[in-house]
Order: structure tokens, then sequence, then C-alpha cells
């Protein structure tokens, strides 16, 4: 379980987060959304420490994390799989070496145990024959998906997802969103993915937090949406026309 | 006032970077990497400027030194202690920044926009010591070795010019070589040069690790990367030479 307490994160006198506070639960899939540029990203970077926030606090399972000691922040990081908006994945690397990196640097595992480790996480997000492959020679669905076997190879206890489906074909999405909720059940991690995409929500949310304006404007579930009548939050989600109508529909 | 701010920004990086590495065989294998790519890839360039050079010292101080009372064994002398003295560390290493300093900021600017440095850190890696370190060793542990290179073939481009050309004669040439030579000159461009060494690999990371925005701010970065060492470079040279020389 990750609490957040109270957090505010400005840049140069732009307050990007305004006193967020929320709760993200073990086993279950907690969805950041909000227009592009409300935050969304800001607010992971700051519970993983990629951003110093300027006040607030955050504790992993009771474990303070913000205001620890690096050396501590490093441990609890090792129990943290990101999956970064561009996959982030290292281009001058192969495919298997990414995965492998983590193996290489935490863990006292034989090459061969590594080797079939990372075999099964490749397994595991349905990629075959691109092991030898670098990153810039598979396609942005099969990034995504090396990302996500980076970032579960050590069995992380939390995962953090930055717009996992973007720039991703619907079809493709939709396995990225169906992998992510596979995972979190399977190994009980508490999720946060941060997204716009509507149909990721529909997919895959437990709990969902709109953040308008850096702040936690709305919480609740994915049924609750429609009978929400906050007025943000029907503008964001029923921006388009087949949502309307499925809005109607419901109603 | 903001320079004092770079001044601290630099410091504490440096702080991170010089601290000790997560496993020594990963660090290994990543020092290896850096020697090959800044090091070995620079040979080429090193070489062929540093051949050119010395060949056009010894043609120009011996144009320069027609006078009769001038003995012509200066001219190897002269190329010989300006090799050694300036050209194999400080315009060597200008050269270097150019093309080391560039590639070091670009790659990590890279690195940084695209997120692998966010990657590393949550992995929980201390992304500065695992990036900038090895190339700063590699720096250290073969600009040394261009640098007695660089020695070496600028005063054999002057050998080419003896043998090819009348200007002086290739007796005149290696006496002058051999003519008080001074051992100590030596050890001053080479402690330079580890200072430049240093300077290159550690201000261009700097720069390409502080990079903000997009592709555009990388190559601004690269530039600046490459700029701040040349002045710095000099700004060093100039002050080891006169705690050194004089
Ligand atoms: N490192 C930074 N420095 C300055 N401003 C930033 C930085 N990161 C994000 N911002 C600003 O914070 C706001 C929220 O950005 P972000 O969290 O990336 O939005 P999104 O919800 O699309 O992920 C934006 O206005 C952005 O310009
Ligand atoms: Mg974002």
């Amino acid at each position: 379980m990750i609490e957040v307490k109270n957090i505010s994160k400005s840049f140069n006198d732009q307050k990007v987060l305004k006193n967020i506070d929320v709760i993200f639960e073990p086993g279950k899939i907690s969805m950041v959304i909000g227009k592009s540029g409300s935050g969304k990203t800001v607010l992971l970077k700051s519970v993983i420490g990629l951003h110093m926030p300027d006040e607030g606090e955050i504790f992993f399972d009771r474990r303070e994390f913000t205001k620890a000691k690096i050396k501590f922040k490093r441990e609890i990081r090792q129990e943290i799989g990101m999956v970064f908006q561009g996959g982030a994945l290292f281009t001058s690397s192969t495919v298997e070496d990414n995965i492998r990196f983590p193996l290489d640097l935490f863990t006292k595992m034989t090459k061969a145990e590594k080797q079939k480790r990372v075999d099964f996480c490749l397994e595991r997000v349905n990629i075959k024959d691109a092991h030898k492959l670098f990153p810039a020679e598979i396609s942005g669905g099969m990034q995504k998906r090396v990302s996500i076997a980076r970032a579960i190879v050590l069995n992380p206890k939390y995962l953090f997802c930055d717009e996992p489906n973007s720039g991703l074909d619907p079809q493709t999405a939709i396995l990225i969103d169906r992998l992510i909720r596979e995972i979190t059940i399977e190994y009980n991690t508490t999720t946060v993915v941060n997204t716009h995409d509507m149909n990721s929500v529909m997919e895959i949310a437990d709990n969902i937090y709109f953040i308008h304006k850096g702040e936690n404007w709305w919480n609740g579930g994915r049924d609750d949406i429609f009978y929400s009548d906050n007025v943000e939050l029907n503008e964001f989600v029923f921006a388009s026309e087949l949502y309307k109508k499925i809005k109607i529909a419901v109603k | 006032m903001k320079l004092f701010t770079v001044i601290g920004q630099y410091l504490v990086l440096m702080g991170n970077v010089f601290t000790k590495p997560v496993r020594r065989t990963i660090f290994f294998k990543r020092v290896v990497d850096e020697i090959e790519q800044i090091g070995v890839d620079s040979l080429w360039i090193v070489s062929i400027v540093s051949v050119f050079m010395g060949a056009v010292l010894t043609l120009q101080v011996a144009i320069n030194f027609e006078a009769p009372y001038i003995p012509k064994y200066l001219i190897g002398l002269s190329a010989r202690d300006t090799m050694i003295l300036e050209f194999s560390s400080t315009i060597i290493c200008l050269i270097l920044a150019g093309k080391v300093g560039s590639n070091i900021a670009s790659e990590i600017g890279t690195m940084r926009i695209t997120e692998q440095i966010d990657a590393l850190e949550i992995m929980g890696v201390n992304s500065a010591s695992y990036l900038i370190l090895p190339k700063i060793i590699a720096a250290l542990v073969t600009f040394p070795l261009l640098n007695i290179l660089s020695i070496i073939l600028g005063i054999l481009g002057g050998y080419f010019v003896a043998v090819l050309t009348d200007v002086v004669t290739v007796y005149d040439y290696l006496f002058g070589l051999n003519y008080v030579f001074v051992p100590f000159y030596v050890t001053y461009s080479l402690i330079k040069i580890c200072f430049f060494s240093v300077i290159i690999t550690s201000v261009s990371s700097f720069h390409g690790y502080f990079t903000y925005g997009g592709a555009l701010e990388v190559g601004k970065s690269s530039t600046r990367a490459v700029v701040y060492s040349i002045i710095l470079i000099l700004l060093f040279n100039l002050i080891l030479t006169q705690i050194l020389l004089t």
C-alpha cells in the first residue's frame, strides 16, 4: 500500500501539484487520469522520488520515503517497477540485456538462472524472437512490452506505468492493459497507471483519481463515473461522441 | 550569481559520481566500453593531426631559422619541445573536447530526455556514478597514452620533413631531438592532460546530465559542453603552466 499525504510540487512559481492525498492499494489498479499537462507524470515521479515534493509525505507500506536517505530510497526503489511513457529502454543494449540489467545489478543469480528469468519475463509479455534485437529495431508496442518485462523482472511490489498505451493502436493498447491487469492480480502488486485514455480506464481501473489543474478533483470506481455530476470530470470523460452515447445508454 | 549555482550543481554531481560502484564486474565492463569509445575511437584523429602538425611545425621553424648563424639543430629541438609542451597536451585536448565532449553530452542528454536516466534511478542505480565515473576513468587511462602517441607521431612528422625536403638534414634534426632534453617537460605534459581528461569528461557529462526538453536542447547541451570544456582547458593550461614551469 502506498499512502500519499498532502503532496505539493511547484516548478518555478507554477504550482503543478496542490495538496494531493491518495492511497494506492495492493492487488488493485489505481488509475490517475486527467488532461495532458494536468500533472499526472509529476505526481508519479514525485511518488517515486524522481521529483522532490515541496511538502507532504509518502509511505510505502508504512515506510516513510520522501525524507528518507538516498541509500534507503534506493532499497525501496528495488521493489518498484516502472514503465515510462516512452519505454525508456536502454538504446545501446539488446532487448535481452535490458531485462537482464536489474538482475546483474541486484541478484546473485548464476548466468543460467538469469537467462531463465529473462526468458520467462519476455514470454510473459508475449515476446518471442526479439531477444537479440535493439530497441530501435522493434515496434512501439513491443518496446512497451519489453519495458513491462523489465519492470517486473525483480518481482516488484509496486508497479508504476506512465501512459503505457499512448501511441499504440487500440488493439495493442488493450493487450497492454490486460497484461497490466494480469500482472497486478498474479503478483498482488500495488499498481498505479497514468492515462488519459478512457478505454483503458473502462478496461482495467479499480480506483480512479481524476487530477484537474494539479488537484485531486474526483475519486471513485469505474461505474461511479457515469453517475457523477462533477462538471470537469464529465467534460473530460465524455469529450467524445462515443462516450456521450454510452452515458445516455447507461442512464 | 548564476555561475555559483552552476558550480555548486557541478560539485554536487561530482559528489554523486565519486561513490563506490554497485558491482565491480559491471563497473569494469563499463570502463572497458568507455575506453573503447573515448580512447580507441580517438586514435585516428589524434594520429593524423599529430603527424601533420609535427611536419608543418618543422617546416615553419626551418623556414624562419634560415639565417646562417642559427644552428640547424634548433629545428629538431623546437619541434620536439613544442609537441611536448603544448601541442600534444593542450591542442590535442581542444580537439578531443570537440570530439569526445560533444559525444558524451549528447549521449547523456539523450538518455536524460528519453527517461533512461530516470529508469536507472528507479532501479535503485546511482545514475551519475554509473554513467559518468567510467567515462572519467577511461579518459584518465587513455588520454595520457594518446599524449605520448601524439608526441611520438609529431616528432615523426618532423622527421618525414627532414627526409623528404632539404630544409633540414636528417642528422641535424635528430641531433636537435636529443639536444638538452628536459624529461620534466613530459611529466608536465602528462600532468596537464590528466587535468584536461577530467575537465572534458566531467564538464561534458554535467551538461548532458542536466538537459531538459527535447532534441534541440540536447544539441545545445552538446555545444555548451564543448565551449565550457575549451574555456576551462585554456584556463587550467595557464594555471598549471604557472605552477609547474615557472
Ligand atoms: N521538470 C519540469 N520543470 C518544469 N516544469 C515541469 C517539469 N515537469 C513538468 N512540468 C510542468 O508541469 C505540468 C504538468 O506536467 P505533467 O505532469 O508532465 O503533465 P501530464 O499530466 O501530461 O503528465 C506541465 O505544465 C509541465 O510543463
Ligand atoms: Mg505525462
